[in-house]
């Protein structure tokens, strides 16, 4: 970052040094800084104070109540965590989140992406409006749509399974533990379809056309130069998009958790950050939140490390 | 070019960072009353019932009925959240910007007072001023925020106990007689499972997840079965105590025998609603809305007390809050007490009762012409909620800073336990030994 600040500067060498003051030079030097400071402050301020207060938090007890002092407890708290059978659930539940996730954030909408790249330009973005439109309805919303829908005996889909004759009673899409976690998928899914879809039509855009009209050229199938062309040049936003999707479902999913099952039946459909929250803001115990958070931190941060890494090998850049 | 997105990226947090902090101090002055141009206290009032379908009308006419009648005091109302509301007071105590008066819920007193610095009702109004608004109180509820040096921090102010509301037409169309007696919950499964067997939904007790993940509904089971949930100075919890796996075993049998749904609170309450599901157990609090479904769905809705386990009586406790006082200035605790005082007269409980289905704390009133008796003669079930009031256990909240896991705990358990073919027994020895090491 540095260096891109310094080399912005106009070039100096040309100038005697040493008509310069010291704390001329020295001001010079640190103007880049100058620049990046109000943003650098609030971001060591909002972001990484408060990283380190967790790592503090998690060796205490406290109910986040100005008035109570905190108790040491040391590493009691990871111990809690480690022992207890719901961090396991949780931690296993984010794993399956992911996993199920990603035919919604990145297989269909590159097929979405795809399909709808050589239409014509309305057609294209009336295409990617329908498909754009979950994205800017508010989860709370949603979910209560979501609700009705898959009720167990008043809902559309029960009711469209039962008249099939599909099923003989209504599937409890949000009570039954076997579907609970599917169906917060599926609506997490439907509604991240659009994002992704933007993202991968904004990397196919980003592609030179001229490559396509060469294999045209040289007689090569469509299908074959999706293959051989789109996807190693769309590589590095597949490479963006599983990264985010891995990191980010267990977000995407909470506020669907938080409205529709709160976590339930008995924690068939939690996962770490509902987990987390729990802890921290309806039982109020600090402590106990920030262990897991540190656990998770550290566990994210692993796989992020991981995915530069693939990323430096797989994804093509076409410069 | 990546130093580029790096600088972007960069900025793009600090915008987001600056909005974050905007948002934060448009709510700050929100949040904190002033006086107002006409010379009038202006205190603020934190309450979930403005943010409930069916009770947002009542709970506005409270407060403008008050702001009417009142020369020295203007109250706003702020609605709140029923889900979270504890997360919400907490937070917002913990950024110093608290509300003058706070609907909380009735099994926290003890938190409150030791983590909030609230005054006390004595203090507060003077000792005969209280005792004169208390006369004619109901005297069971009238203990319910005390704490354990006697003083009353939380007035109970809106407050329902449990009741078993049925559909008398689906009753019919099963083949069962609407008006023979449900007593027990033995009862409750041959309706049930008569409903089931005619096609239609039988029971749900609405206990595990539509309030919030609170747990008095629960306690009412467990306390019904003669079971309890901690011992008697609060030292150690009671899950594995034979009661209480016993009420939670029945409950189980309800559930397995098809008698009693497995869905989500929410899902039954729909049900219910919209006319398939046959008996919901449901604070009366939910009363209103259930009245004009019924209504607007042509069925003819029925109400009975809390089912007993044979032949014990059966133990409701309270769901329900309380009003308290956060305000640490002096004129705006008076002020928060004129209205408070208000909200909890005659005039206001009968406001209450026929606007929300809470229960009138001041039993008289269902006699008396000029409040509530020519309305209780049309909602005779009034008086089976008001009757369950002289049975009524208090909603233990856990002690410590471990509290609120406990409790979480335990709906887990039994949610677990009553929609699974578990083995309870074993499952209350887990949640037991899990719960005794977070007792304080």
């Amino acid at each position: 970052m540095s260096e891109l600040a310094l080399s912005a500067l106009p070039d100096l060498s040309g100038v005697s040094v040493r008509q310069q003051s010291a704390t001329k030079r020295i001001l010079k030097r640190i103007t880049p800084f100058l620049f990046v400071a109000p943003a650098l402050i609030l971001v060591l301020f909002w972001v990484y104070r408060p990283l380190v207060q967790t790592f503090g938090l998690s060796t205490q007890m406290w109910n986040m109540n100005p008035n109570v002092e905190p108790v040491s407890v040391g590493l009691q708290n990871f111990q809690y965590i480690f022992t207890h059978p719901d961090f396991a659930q949780a931690v296993w539940n984010t794993l399956l989140y992911i996993l199920l996730m990603l035919p919604f954030s990145v297989i269909l909408p590159m097929a979405i992406a795809i399909a709808t790249n050589r239409l014509g330009s309305r057609a294209k973005n009336i295409y990617r409006a329908i498909f754009f439109l979950p994205m800017i309805m508010p989860p709370v919303a949603c979910s209560a749509v979501w609700r009705w829908l898959m009720h167990p005996i008043n809902g559309l889909f029960n009711h469209v399974l039962t008249s099939m004759g599909v099923v003989t009673e209504g599937i409890r899409f949000l009570s039954d533990e076997n579907w609970v976690l599917l169906s917060i998928v599926l609506i997490a899914g439907w509604k991240m379809i659009g994002f992704s879809t933007l993202m991968f039509s904004a990397g196919l855009t980003g592609i030179d056309p001229s490559y396509y009209e060469a294999a045209s050229v040289d007689g090569h199938k469509k299908w074959y130069q999706t293959l051989t062309i789109t996807l190693p040049l769309l590589s590095p936003t597949i490479m963006l998009m599983l990264m985010m999707s891995v990191l980010m479902t267990a977000q995407w999913t909470f506020a669907y958790i938080d409205v529709l099952t709160q976590g339930g039946p008995a924690g068939a459909s939690t996962n770490v950050y509902y987990l987390l929250w729990t802890y921290g803001f309806k039982n109020f115990n600090s402590g106990l939140s920030s262990a897991a958070a540190v656990v998770f931190f550290i566990g994210f941060g692993i796989l992020a490390l991981i995915f530069t890494r693939i990323n430096r090998k797989v994804a093509f850049y076409d410069n | 070019m990546k130093k580029k997105k790096i600088v972007a990226l960069l900025a793009a947090a600090a915008m987001f960072v600056t909005m974050g902090t905007g948002c934060m101090t448009t709510k700050a002055t929100d949040g904190t009353g002033s006086e107002s141009g006409n010379g009038k206290t202006e205190i603020t009032f934190y309450t979930y019932n403005l943010s409930v379908a069916s009770h947002k009308e009542a709970a506005q006419k409270l407060i403008d009925d008050f702001n009417a009648q009142s020369d020295t005091v203007h109250v706003t109302g702020v609605a709140a959240d029923v889900m979270s509301l504890q997360t919400k007071i907490q937070s917002d105590y913990a950024a110093g910007q608290t509300f003058d008066v706070v609907q909380c819920a009735l099994n926290q007193v003890g938190y409150y007072v030791e983590n909030y610095k609230l005054p006390s009702f004595e203090d507060v109004a003077g000792q005969d001023a209280f005792d004169a608004h208390m006369e004619g109180f109901a005297e069971n509820a009238k203990t319910l925020g005390q704490y354990s040096d006697g003083k009353t921090y939380v007035l109970p102010y809106t407050f329902s106990t449990p009741m078993l509301y049925y559909n008398a037409d689906l009753f019919r169309k099963a083949g069962l007689d609407p008006d023979a007696p449900i007593e027990t919950w033995e009862d409750v499964k041959k309706c049930g499972t008569a409903l089931k067997a005619a096609g239609y939904e039988g029971v749900q007790v609405t206990a595990t997840t539509a309030t919030g993940d609170y747990d008095w509904l629960i306690q009412a089971m467990i306390y019904s079965n003669g079971g309890d949930v901690m011992n008697a100075d609060h030292t150690e919890v009671t899950f594995n105590d034979p009661n209480t796996v016993g009420a939670i075993q029945t409950w189980q049998d309800l559930v397995k025998s098809g008698a009693h749904t497995n869905y989500t609170d929410t899902e039954a309450q729909e049900a219910f609603l919209a006319g398939n599901q046959g008996m919901l157990v449901t604070p009366s609090a939910f009363e209103s809305g259930l009245i004009s479904a019924a209504e607007s769905g042509g069925w003819e809705l029925r109400a009975v007390g809390f089912p007993s386990f044979g032949e014990k009586e059966a133990i409701p406790t309270n769901s329900g809050s309380g009003l308290c006082i956060m305000s640490s200035d002096p004129e705006k605790q008076k002020a928060a007490w004129e209205f408070i005082k208000y909200v909890t007269s005659a005039e206001g409980y009968t406001t209450i009762t026929s606007m929300m289905g809470y229960l009138p704390l001041r039993p008289a009133i269902v006699d008396d012409e000029k409040y509530l008796k020519s309305w209780a003669e049309e909602h005779p079930f009034v008086r089976t909620n008001l009757s369950q009031l002289n049975r009524l256990h208090r909603w233990e909240g856990f002690p410590g800073m471990n509290g609120g896991q406990i409790s979480t705990l335990l709906n887990q358990t039994v949610t677990k336990c009553i929609f699974s073919d578990c083995d309870v027994a074993a499952e209350m020895q887990t949640l037991q030994d899990q719960a005794q090491d977070l007792m304080p």
